[in-house]
C-alpha cells in the first residue's frame, strides 16, 4: 500500500491555523449564551428548523465522515452513498413516535427514559451500554481526524537532538487536547452555532473539491466514461465482497445504523431536543434526511470517485495502491492549488471537531443525568440551592467533558487495526447498538414490553452476541445472505442482524412468558422466600453470564447457558422491581402520545390551530410568575386560553431563535399589539428593548 | 453488464425489507393516532413521508438505469 506524508504548504498549514482559531472564537461568543446546565446541554429548546437542519450537517458529515466514505467511493465507486440515502423508512416511527416521546416526556437522557418506562436498573444497563456506544463513537472520530492529518504531517521530526515518530495515537492525542478545550468551555449553544457555520463551509469545500476535480480530469462526462459501469452503480454488489456489501451494509448501517443514529445519538436528539417544539424537530430532520443527507453523500464521497478516476489516467500520480483512508487528503492536495487545500482540510477537520465535541458533550449530558445526580441524590446529605447545585453540575460537566475525551483517545486503541475507518465503524455499529436499539424500540412502540424483557434482553442479548463473535460461522451463518466469512474480520456487517434477532428474540419470549413469571414469584412471596431465593440467583445469573461471555465452555452448553440466564434473570427483575403497567406506560409509548403532550403541559391540550402575531413588551413589575400578558385580540388570533403554553421570539428570523423564550398565557388585557413580559422572560429571552417580538401558541 | 445481483436485487431489497419497516412506521402511527390524520397538519406530514420513500426509490432507479445505460 502506497503511504503518503508531509502532504501540503505552509500556506496551507496558515490558512488552517486561522480557520480553527476563528471557529473557536465564534464558539466562545455563543458560549455566553450558557447559564445553566440546561443551555450547556440542550440549549435551551429554543430555535427553529433550519438553524438546527445545517448544524446538524457537521455533525451528520464528521460522524459519517469525508476519509471513510472518500475511501469506500476510491474502492468502490457510487454505492459509497448508500449508507446516507437509506435512513427514511424509520421517518415514521422518529418523527411520530420517538421525537415527541423524548421532547413531552421531558427526559433529558436515553437511560431516564428507561427509568420511567422500566426501572432504576434497566436505566443502569441502558447508561453503561449508552456510555460505551458515545465513547466509541468519539473513538471513531478521533482516528478519522488522526488519519486526516497523518498524511500532512512529517514522518519523524526532531526535539532537542532525539528524533520522534510522528505516530497515529500521538496526532490523535493532540487532536483530543484541542477538542476538549473547546468543548469544555462552549456548550450547546456554541456547538450548535459553530456546527451551523461549519456545515455551510462543508457543503462549500466538499462541492468546491468535487468541481475541481471534475475540471482537473476535462470535464463532467470524461469523469462518467471514464468509471466502469460497476463504479457508478449506486448500490453495492448483494453479497460480495465481505468487505463491502450491500445486504450487510443494509442491516448494519440501515437498520440498526439508522435506528441507533436517530434514536440513541444523544448528540442528534439533543439538536431535535434544541429546536422550539416538536413540529420544528420534525422539520429539521425531515429537512435533513431528504436534502442534506443526500448532498452530503456527494461533499462526502466525490474524492474518491475523483481519486478513482486519476487512478485511471494518470496511475504514476494517484497509484491505485494508494491506502484507501488517505486518498480523501491525496487527491484534495491534487486538485487544488496551496492555500486552497488548507481551507478544504480545515473544513474536513473542524467538521469532525464539531461530530466529536457534540458527541462529548452528550456524553457528558449523560454523565450528569444518569450518574452525577442519582449519586448526589442518595449520598450527599447537603442541601444545595438551584444555583448551588447547577454551578456544582456545570463544574462537573466540563470534569466529565475531559474524562470521555481521554476515554475516546483510549478506544481508538480497539479500532485503529480494522483495513479501513469504513469497516471499524461498521463492526463498531453492528456490535454496540442492536441491544439498545431493540429496547428503544420496543419500549416506545410495544406497551407490552416489560422490565425483565428489556432487562433479560441487555444481559443475554449481549452475552449471545459475544458467543456469536466466538463462533461467527456457526451462530453468525445461517443470516449471512451468502456473504463469505472473513476469518480476519468475520461478518463485519451482517451480524447486526444476527444481533438484532437474538436481542429482540430475548425480549419478545421473556415479555410473553411474563404471566408464568409472575406466577412463579407470587408463590414466592406467598412463602416469604422471594428475598433469599434472588439472593441466590443473582451471583448464579453473573456466573452463567461469566461463563458464556469469556467462551469457557462449548457452543451448546454456552448457549444453553445465556437461555437459562435470560429465564434466571427475568424471574428476579419480576421478583424485585415494581413495575406498574399503566403508569410505567403513560405517556412513555407512542399509544399514550395525547397523555404525554397532557403531562408536558400540564393540563388539557388546546387543539384550536391559531396565527402567529407581532407584538411590542413592555415590563411588569408587579407579577413574577412564568406567566405573559397579551391583549384580547392577539389571545384571540392565536387561538390561545390563559394556561396554554406560548413561545415567543425576536422577530428577526435569522437570529433563528436564539432570541427567545417559552412561557404560559396569563389573563388577557386591553392594550393591543403589547405583551407584558417579567424580568426573568427579558433576561432569559435575551430580548433587545424596542424590539418587535413574534408571539405563536406552543400547545 | 453488471449482473443482477449488483443491480436490482439490491434495490429490490431495500425497498421491499426496508418498506415493510416504513410501513409498519406509518400503521403504528396511524393507528396510535399519533399521526391523526383529522388533523390538516398531520394530513401534509403523511404526504411529506409518502413522499420521501418514493424521492429516494426515484434516486437509486436514476442512477442504476444512468449507470447501466449512460
Amino acid at each position: 500500500m502506497e503511504k503518503f506524508h508531509n502532504i501540503g504548504t505552509s500556506a496551507d498549514w496558515l490558512v488552517m491555523l486561522f480557520y480553527f482559531m476563528f471557529v473557536m472564537l465564534f464558539g466562545s461568543y455563543f458560549g455566553r449564551y450558557n447559564r445553566n446546565t440546561k443551555d450547556f446541554f440542550f440549549g435551551g429548546r429554543r430555535f427553529t428548523w433550519w438553524l438546527i437542519a445545517f448544524s446538524i450537517v457537521a455533525t451528520g458529515v464528521g460522524s459519517h465522515s469525508f476519509i471513510k466514505y472518500s475511501a469506500m467511493g476510491f474502492n468502490n465507486g457510487f454505492s459509497s452513498t448508500m449508507t446516507y440515502l437509506n435512513d427514511w423508512f424509520f421517518m415514521p416511527f422518529f418523527l411520530f413516535g420517538w421525537l415527541p416521546i423524548v421532547i413531552y416526556t421531558k427526559v433529558q437522557s436515553i437511560p431516564e427514559y428507561f427509568e420511567k418506562r422500566f426501572s432504576p436498573s434497566a436505566r443502569f444497563l441502558a447508561t453503561i451500554l449508552l456510555i460505551f456506544y458515545m465513547v466509541g463513537y468519539i473513538g471513531i472520530g478521533f482516528l478519522t481526524m488522526g488519519s486526516a492529518m497523518l498524511p500532512m504531517l512529517p514522518e519523524s521530526f526532531v526535539l532537542f537532538g532525539s528524533n520522534f515518530p510522528v505516530t497515529l495515537m500521538g496526532v490523535v492525542t493532540v487532536i483530543a487536547v484541542i477538542t476538549g478545550i473547546y468543548i469544555t468551555f462552549g456548550g450547546q449553544t456554541a456547538v450548535i452555532f459553530t456546527d451551523l457555520l461549519q456545515g455551510v463551509v462543508l457543503l462549500f469545500a466538499g462541492f468546491l473539491l468535487f468541481f475541481l476535480g471534475v475540471s482537473y480530469l476535462g470535464g463532467f462526462s470524461i469523469f462518467w466514461d471514464m468509471l466502469p459501469a460497476e463504479w457508478k452503480l449506486p448500490l453495492a454488489h448483494f453479497n460480495k465482497p465481505s468487505g463491502f456489501n450491500f445486504v450487510g451494509i443494509f442491516w448494519q448501517d440501515g437498520i440498526a445504523g439508522s435506528v441507533g443514529f436517530l434514536f440513541m445519538n444523544m448528540g442528534l436528539i439533543m439538536r431535535f431536543m434544541a429546536t422550539k417544539s416538536v413540529d420544528e424537530g420534525r422539520k429539521a430532520a425531515v429537512f435533513n434526511v431528504l436534502f442534506m443527507l443526500p448532498l452530503s453523500a456527494i461533499v462526502v464521497g466525490n474524492a474518491g470517485w475523483i481519486g478513482k478516476a486519476l487512478s485511471i489516467e494518470f496511475p504514476d500520480l494517484v497509484p491505485p495502491n494508494t491506502v484507501p483512508d488517505q486518498i480523501f487528503v491525496v487527491v484534495a492536495n491534487i486538485v487544488s492549488h496551496p492555500g486552497v487545500f488548507g481551507f478544504i482540510m480545515a473544513a474536513l477537520t473542524a467538521a469532525l471537531m464539531s461530530t466529536v465535541d457534540t458527541l462529548i458533550n452528550a456524553t457528558a449530558a449523560i454523565y450528569i443525568n444518569d450518574i452525577h445526580r442519582p449519586l448526589i441524590k442518595a449520598y450527599s446529605k447537603r442541601v444545595n440551592t438551584v444555583k448551588e447545585t447547577d454551578k456544582k453540575e456545570l463544574f462537573a460537566a466540563r470534569i466529565a467533558s475531559v474524562a470521555i475525551t481521554i476515554l475516546g483517545v483510549i478506544s481508538v486503541l480497539a479500532f485503529k487495526n480494522f483495513p479501513t475507518i469504513y469497516e471499524a465503524h461498521g463492526y463498531f455499529h453492528s456490535t454496540l447498538t442492536p441491544p439498545l436499539v431493540v429496547a428503544i424500540f420496543l419500549g416506545a412502540f410495544w406497551k407490552r414490553f416489560t422490565p425483565s424483557g428489556v432487562i433479560a434482553s441487555f444481559v443475554s442479548g449481549v452475552a449471545l452476541m459475544i458467543l456469536g463473535s466466538n463462533y461467527p460461522a456457526a451462530l453468525i451463518g445461517p443470516f449471512d445472505h451468502g456473504i463469505v466469512m472473513d476469518s480476519s474480520h468475520p461478518y463485519t456487517y451482517i451480524r447486526a442482524l444476527y444481533n438484532i434477532l437474538v436481542c429482540l428474540s430475548i425480549a419478545v419470549i421473556i415479555t410473553y412468558l411474563d404471566t408464568i413469571l409472575r406466577n412463579i414469584t407470587a408463590k414466592w412471596k406467598k412463602s416469604g422466600t422471594d428475598r433469599k431465593i434472588t439472593n441466590i440467583l443473582i451471583p448464579v445469573t453473573v456466573i452463567f453470564f461469566l461463563l458464556t461471555s469469556l467462551n469457557i465452555t462449548n457452543m451448546p452448553v454456552s448457549l444453553a447457558l445465556a437461555l437459562i440466564n435470560s429465564f434466571l434473570i427475568s424471574l428476579i427483575v419480576t421478583s424485585r422491581v415494581k413495575y406498574d403497567a399503566v403508569r410505567n406506560t403513560e405517556g412513555l409509548t407512542v399509544w399514550s402520545i395525547q397523555k404525554a403532550k397532557e403531562i408536558f403541559k400540564g393540563s388539557k391540550i388546546n387543539e384550536a390551530e391559531g396565527k402567529t402575531v407581532k407584538v411590542k413588551f413592555k415590563i411588569k413589575t408587579d407579577d413574577n410568575s412564568d406567566t405573559v400578558n397579551f391583549s384580547f385580540t392577539e389571545m384571540e388570533d392565536m387561538a390561545a386560553e390563559v394556561g396554554d403554553l406560548v413561545y415567543i421570539s425576536d422577530a428577526r428570523k435569522y437570529l433563528g431563535g436564539l432570541k427567545s423564550v417559552h412561557s404560559v398565557y396569563g389573563e388577557p388585557h386591553g392594550e393591543k399589539g403589547i405583551v407584558y413580559i417579567t424580568e426573568d422572560h427579558l433576561a432569559s429571552g435575551l430580548f433587545n428593548k424596542n424590539r418587535i417580538l413574534v408571539a405563536e401558541k406552543e400547545m | 453488464m453488471p449482473s443482477f445481483y449488483h443491480t436490482w436485487l439490491p434495490f429490490i431489497y431495500l425497498y421491499g425489507v426496508g418498506g415493510v419497516f416504513f410501513v409498519l412506521g406509518l400503521i403504528f402511527a396511524i393507528k396510535s393516532n399519533a399521526l391523526n390524520l383529522k388533523k390538516k397538519k398531520h394530513k401534509y406530514w403523511l404526504r411529506v413521508l409518502i413522499f420521501g420513500y418514493l424521492y429516494f426509490m426515484f434516486i437509486h432507479a436514476f442512477f442504476t438505469i444512468a449507470a447501466l445505460y449512460w
